[in-house]
Order: C-alpha cells, then structure tokens, then sequence
C-alpha cells in the first residue's frame, strides 16, 4: 500500500484549498440529497456518489493527497468543519423533514462510531448496540418520567446505566468467540426486547409517553430556535444536540484508536493468541468495548427518547442492531470518516428511495452492493497509523 | 561464548506432564535455563517441543509439575501475566498482527511497559500520546537494531513481507517486552539455506547486545542446531532423551535413530 508522499511545503496553500473545498462540496451534496424530492434526481445524486467512489479507487494518489491535505491542516480542518456543520440547518430553507433525517441520521452515526470499538477494532460481532440504544432511551425517559429527572442529568445516568448492562453482556461473552459470541449477543438483544416488551414499568409493547421537551436556560427544544432574528425549526435544537454528542463521539473514536486501547483491540482483532501473548489482557479488553459501545449508545438513545417524546419496545429491535452493523461494514470498519458515512448513506437511502414504494427495500441493497463492488473495503476503509506526523 | 557455570537459573521446569484428551504430550520432562545460555530443543514431529513452549508460556496448564521463572511459580498465572513477568516468544507458524504496520506490530510488544487505558487515552490525551510515542520511538531503535531491512519497512502492513522478515519481526516483537527469556518455535521454518545464515546472524547479534537473555530455541535446520546453542535438549514422545551440547547428544544412538536419522548420521561421519 502507497503511504503519503512527503509533499514540499509550498502546497500548503493547495492543502487548505482541499480542506476548505471538500467539505463544502460534501455539504452541497447532502443538502441536495435531503431536499431531493424528483426521485430522478435522486439516482442522479447516488450516481454521482458511485462516480467519485470509482475515481477515488482509480486514482489512489488522489486519496492520499486529501488525506494528507487534511492530515496537515487538522485545524483549518476542524475550523470549516464546525463552520459547516453549524451552518448546515440554514442552508435546508427550513424543511423539517430534512433537519428530523439530520438528526436521526446523526444518532445512528453515533450508534455506529459506538459498534466500530468493537466490530471495526477488536472484531467483535455484537448484535446488541440496538439493545444498548433502548437501555439508554428507557433509562432516561423513565428517571424523567418518575422521578422528574431533568434531560441534562437523565443523559450520564443513561449511559451509565447502559453501561453497566454493556460489562453485564461482556461477562459471558468472555468465554465464546465468533459465532458463539454473536449468538450471545443475539440472545441479549432478544432478552432486552422481550424485557422492556412484558415489563409493567417499561409500559410493555405500548411503551413510555409524554417524556418531557428538554430545556435549557429556560429554552424549551419545542421552540424554535432563533438566531440573529432568524428562526430555525424546533428540530434545530437536537440538531445541534445531535452535532454535539457526534463530535464528541469522533472524539472519543479518534483518542481511542490512536491509542494503547486501539492497539490492543486492533491486536486481538488480528490474532487473539498472539495478543496473548504480548501481554494483553485479551477477556478486558474484549469487556471494556462493549463498555464503550454501550455507553455512547445509551446517550443516544437518551437523545432519540427526548426528541420524539415517545418510545415503544419496537424502536430498538434486533434489526436495528442490524442496521447498524451494515453502517459500520459498508462504511468502513475501524475508520471513523467512513462509519459517519454510512450511518447518513443508510439512514438516508430508505427515505428517498420512497419513491419506489414496493421496491423500496429492493433498492435499497442492490445500491448497498453497488457501492461494496465498488469499494469492497467499504466506502472508507481502514488506514495504516503514523506517528510523529 | 560459553555461558559461565555459575551463571544463575533463570527458567526451570520439573517433572512436568501434560495430557491433551487422551493423549500424553509431555511426560516428566525436566530442564533448566540459564541466564545467558541458549538451549537448542529437537525432535520429530509431535514430539512435544511446542507443547513445552505452550506450557512455559501459559497457553497450557501442565497436568502435573511446575515451571518456576527464577524461583517463582508460573502454574495457573495467565498468559498475558507470564509475559509481564518476563518471557516472550515467537511461534511455529507465525502469527503477526498482518492488518497493522510492521511499526505497529512491536508497538503492541510494548504493552505491558506502558500503562494508559481508556480515560487516560480520552481525558488525558498528552501524557498517553507522549507514552505511545515513546514506546514508538522505542519500537523503531529496537527493529533497527534487529534488521536494517525491516526497519526500512516499518510502515508497511506486516501482512505484506516476505517469510525471512516476518520470522524477524516476530523477534523484534517478542523483544520489546523485554524479555528475560525468548522463546523461538523453529525459527527457520520455510527458509531456505541462506535465509536461515542470515537469520542466524540476526539472532547472534540479538544475543550479543543481551548476554543476560536466556534464549530456547526449537529447530529442525541441523546447520543452526550444531552451531548456535550452547547445549541442546532432545525429546521424544514427549518425553527427554539427551540433554548436552551438541558434540554429545549426537552421538547418542538412540539420538540418531529418533532423530537426527540417516543425514545426521553421515554429518556425524563426515
Ligand atoms: N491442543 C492439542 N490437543 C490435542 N493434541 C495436541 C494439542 N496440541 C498438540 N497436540 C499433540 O501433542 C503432541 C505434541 O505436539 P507438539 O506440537 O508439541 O509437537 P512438536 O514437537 O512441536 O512437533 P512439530 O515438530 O510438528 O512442531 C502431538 O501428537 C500433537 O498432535
Ligand atoms: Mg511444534
């Protein structure tokens, strides 16, 4: 594999180029792709995604060049991000079907950031982050509900809790691997369902209702949100809410897969025996990712409980565990860009693909395959680290 | 360079037994390790000389006896402990990280030196980024120490080297634990002559920046076995039968016959 040239510095202009650029024309992109309604323009859209993905895989200098653009000026990079990003619900002319697909998409992006610890990084095939994601929606939503516990605290408390079940299933899934551990987890998925589905407290199969909007400074997130005299739909509020707990979530990614963890979960992703035998603590480690995952899970099914008010058993099945396991595999195991990618890929795709009624599904993976033909590393796949640089 | 007699013990194992199902993989065997010293370990095939290594490493509990890493008792601790505490090795067919760089792959040898975890990789990202970098740096002294070529290859996937390098690397990992003992599982396996002079030369080298690393080595490449170790332990059955130096043990007929065989003999002769 090409590693990145050592370019002259005098690109330094050409780099910030990119790193301005590239997010803007992403940005154009979804926003087109959100307000598309033409289902024409639609696979116009998709083609053109599918043409960028073959030329980057023709061209691989192309690739590397980027990256390095964005690898130098992380800064710059990180400034026009935040830029964009903040920006964006502006740009949507106030379509709230548009902003609602922004934040669900960005749930599952951090639903999928918090599988890739365990699939993309230590290889460990859990079905249950959708189960992690309800633990921490009903979590939440019942200290609210009962105890009047504000959104601000009910979200730690939920990760928390989720947390604590994650090191619950990482107990038995010490001693089974592969299929087995799969089938753990499965069983724990179908468990937690069954669970919230036959519980009194959990409201059974009709769920929790009334969780109450959250505030802040006196704000409630129903309202719209007005800034510089212009107003925003009430979604803008977990919009940003989502953004936020995104960022923090790529955060955390980054930190830890640049890291002594992400090495030791890289480590037993390759050769568990041989992890062993370099002196890592193989049953931890494998415990700790499925801390991680269910702990980011739990805030965002904190958020998702306090966005739509209302959450039944059924929002948190084994297929949405599914789902996000083909976010993080398409997207790109163990790389962070290409997890978020997929999560918005496929969170989107369904709903544009309305159009198709019947076939909806149908479309929706033969696209999938299309895009894996293309890239069968997924979208963005893993990278080599550096140091030093 | 002969190891001095007085050098004290670093390894010992006693009496020890391992039953795999129904199978007796090593019966009572005994052997001793010095600091410094390299024992060379012989046998044919399924004669237990990985068993061993298995055992000393943690992979196996003996069914019965005990392996004691300067006088304290290995039995029970896990394998990942074991290596902290001291020993290290490489395997029969090697096992690299073969996703990661080359560079990556002695990273992780230095696990158990460096100490952050999660909330240190998050909230205090400077100190386990100077700790990482430093076992890095680390990393690379170490593989430039072992092999220039590898070295030069450090950021490639480990995956993508050729048989020669990766039994190197292999090495270097296993050295960066710092090892008191290294244990090599045939070295030399799927290498043809010159490959091997060359990696024994590497291995040289890497004893000869370490007199204190005791050093156990399987072999089948006689040329490594007559010439590298100090002394040379043969089993059989699972069981010993000759343990020496190689000027010895080779004329030791039962030796010959279970062993060395016809192209042994005529070396013997020549
Ligand atoms: N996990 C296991 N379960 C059952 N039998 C085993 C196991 N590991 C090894 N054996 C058996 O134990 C015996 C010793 O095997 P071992 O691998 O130690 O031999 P070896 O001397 O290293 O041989 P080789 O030169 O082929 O590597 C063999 O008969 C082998 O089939
Ligand atoms: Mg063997």
């Amino acid at each position: 594999m090409a590693h990145p040239s050592t370019q002259p510095s005098g690109n330094a202009l050409s780099a910030a180029f990119i790193v301005i650029a590239v997010p803007l024309i992403g940005a154009a992109f979804l926003r087109q792709f959100l307000l598309a309604e033409d289902w024409r323009l639609v696979l116009g859209l998709l083609a053109l995604f599918a043409v960028v993905l073959v030329v980057l895989e023709r061209l691989p200098a192309l690739e590397t060049r980027i990256e390095t653009a964005f690898a130098r000026q992380s800064r710059l990079a990180l400034l026009v991000g935040i830029v964009v990003v903040l920006g964006f619900p502006f740009a949507l002319g106030g379509n709230t079907y548009a902003l609602h697909l922004c934040v669900i998409s960005m749930l599952y992006a951090v639903l999928a950031l918090a599988l890739n610890f365990q699939l993309g990084s230590a290889n460990i095939p859990n079905f249950a982050t959708g189960a992690s994601y309800g633990i921490g929606a009903y979590a939440s939503a019942l200290l609210a509900l009962n105890f009047g516990v504000s959104f601000w605290l009910a979200l730690p408390a939920a990760a928390v809790v989720a947390t604590i079940f994650g090191f619950l299933l990482g107990i038995p899934s010490m001693r089974t691997r592969d299929s087995y551990l799969a089938l753990v987890t499965i069983a724990f998925g179908v468990v937690v369902h069954q669970l919230l589905n036959n519980l009194d407290f959990t409201g059974g199969p009709n769920g929790l209702v009334g969780i109450p909007v959250p505030e802040l400074f006196g704000h409630a997130f129903s309202d719209p949100l007005v800034v510089f005299g212009h107003a925003l739909p009430p979604q803008a509020n977990f919009y940003y809410l989502s953004a936020l707990l995104v960022f923090i979530s790529i955060v955390f990614a980054e930190r830890l897969h640049d890291s002594r963890v992400g090495l030791a979960w890289n480590a037993l992703r390759a050769d568990e025996l041989a992890a062993r035998c370099q002196g890592i603590n193989v049953t931890w480690y494998k415990v700790l990712a499925f801390a991680v995952d269910a702990f980011l899970a739990g805030f965002a099914g904190t958020i998702y409980a306090f966005y739509v008010g209302f959450i039944s058993p059924d929002n948190f099945t084994f297929l949405v565990s599914v789902t996000i396991m083909t976010m993080v595999i398409a997207g790109g195991m163990d790389n962070i860009l290409g997890v978020i990618v997929g999560a918005f890929l496929l969170t989107l795709l369904p709903e544009k693909l309305r159009a198709f009624s019947d076939y909806r599904i149908l479309f929706f993976g033969v696209t999938v395959i299309l895009f894996l033909m293309i890239r069968p590393q997924g979208l963005f796949p893993q990278r080599l680290r550096r140091y030093g640089d | 360079m002969a190891v001095s007699s007085s050098a004290p013990l670093v390894l010992e194992g006693e009496n020890l037994t391992m039953r795999l199902g129904g199978l007796v993989a090593m019966a009572e065997v005994a052997f001793t390790l010095k600091r410094g010293e390299i024992l060379g370990i012989i046998g044919p095939n399924g004669a237990g000389k990985s068993t061993l290594l298995n055992i000393i490493t943690g992979i196996y509990i003996p069914s019965s006896g005990e392996v004691r890493l300067e006088g304290q008792r290995l039995n029970g601790v896990p394998a990942h402990k074991i290596v902290a505490r001291g020993i290290a090795r490489t395997f029969q067919s090697s096992r690299l990280f073969a996703d990661l760089s080359v560079l990556d792959n002695v990273v992780i040898g230095r696990h158990t030196h460096t100490k952050a975890g999660v909330f240190d990789a998050i909230f205090r990202r400077r100190r386990a980024k100077a700790e990482l970098e430093a076992a890095a740096a680390h990393a690379e002294d170490l593989l430039k120490s072992v092999s220039r070529g590898l070295h030069a290859q450090r950021h490639r996937p480990a995956g993508e080297l050729a048989q020669a390098d990766r039994r190197r690397l292999e090495i270097a990992r296993a050295l960066a634990t710092d090892p008191k003992v290294l244990l090599l599982d045939e070295p030399s396996s799927g290498m043809d002559d010159s490959d091997t002079d060359a990696l024994m030369d590497d291995i040289r080298a890497v004893c000869a920046q370490r007199p204190d690393l005791a050093l156990m080595i399987i072999e089948h490449d006689m040329r490594l076995v007559a010439s590298l170790p100090h002394r040379v332990m043969v089993l059989d059955y699972g069981q010993k039968l000759a343990d020496g130096p190689y000027e010895e043990i080779r004329k030791i007929p039962r030796v010959q016959e279970a062993y060395l065989g016809r192209k042994a003999t005529q070396h013997a002769g020549a």
